[in-house]
């Protein structure tokens, strides 16, 4: 990797950090969504210089179509049944998360291979979707599906019921 | 100035840890929802960057595969907590 793709590599790496923290603190559905767009820049800065230029391209589509539906002033908020101090221990489990994970990512020592595959890899990658690994795909796509289905048939039962 | 697998862990730890503690800390469900992209793009991360640093044999897109996978789940289980929450002035 040459250091035009680390320094790529870090200053994605920062926006997508920045991000996630303000997804995490921010305290408007607007400003989380904005923060949840960083993020999705941010990871497809760090899929390009990770030479996965299509995964990137994707992923950038999909974290904006979800840092939209987060920032849209049309769904409701709903209160949380868990305590302060179930919050709090939750919040204290998510740093001993981090802790952990990058204890085990320092120890994490794996063979280091040389990387044949190309810059984009959608061709590639578009094979392996469709033919090797099409059940899982199509897995996907039935849960998207259901997803969509299911969202608009809770969203339209509860509106009738206003 | 080089990039190696364990940076890419540390930064995927990151995202992990941060869309963990969005969904345990926030009061507000659908606030707590966004923080099931941020740990599918840890995990999306991880995978990218075993199949680019560690995948010996020639070019496994495996990991690149998953990560597309991870981030059209991750906006439609978005989709879905967001519909199933209902519109706003609905009660």
């Amino acid at each position: 990797m040459d250091s035009l793709h680390a320094i790529g590599f870090y200053v994605s790496s920062g926006i997508s950090l920045a991000g996630a923290l303000g997804v995490a603190l921010l305290p408007r559905r607007d400003q989380r969504g904005a923060a949840l767009g960083l993020v999705g820049l941010g990871l497809a800065g760090l899929y390009v210089s990770l030479s996965a230029g299509f995964a990137a391209l994707l992923a950038l589509l999909c974290y904006l179509g979800a840092a939209w539906l987060i920032a849209s002033p049309q769904y409701r908020s709903i209160e949380g049944v868990a305590g302060a101090a179930w919050r709090q221990m939750g919040a204290v489990g998510g740093a001993g998360l981090l802790a952990v994970l990058a204890y085990s990512a320092f120890r994490g020592d794996l063979v280091h291979a040389v990387y044949y595959g190309g810059e984009f890899g959608a061709t590639a990658l578009s094979r392996l979707m469709f033919a090797r690994d099409a059940m899982a795909t199509e897995a996907v796509a039935a849960l998207v599906l259901v997803v969509l289905a299911g969202a608009t048939a809770a969203w339209r039962v509860r509106e009738r019921g206003r | 100035m080089s990039v190696d697998l364990v940076a890419v862990f540390f930064v995927a730890a990151g995202l992990v840890a941060a869309g963990a503690f969005a969904a345990a800390w926030r009061r507000d469900l659908t606030a707590a929802l966004a923080g099931v992209p941020l740990m599918f793009a840890g995990a999306g991360v991880a995978m990218v960057g075993i199949e680019r640093f560690s995948a010996a044999g020639g070019p496994h897109l495996v990991g690149q595969e998953f990560a597309v996978l991870l981030a059209i789940a991750a906006v439609a289980l978005v989709a879905l907590g967001l519909g199933v929450s209902g519109g706003e002035g609905s009660r």
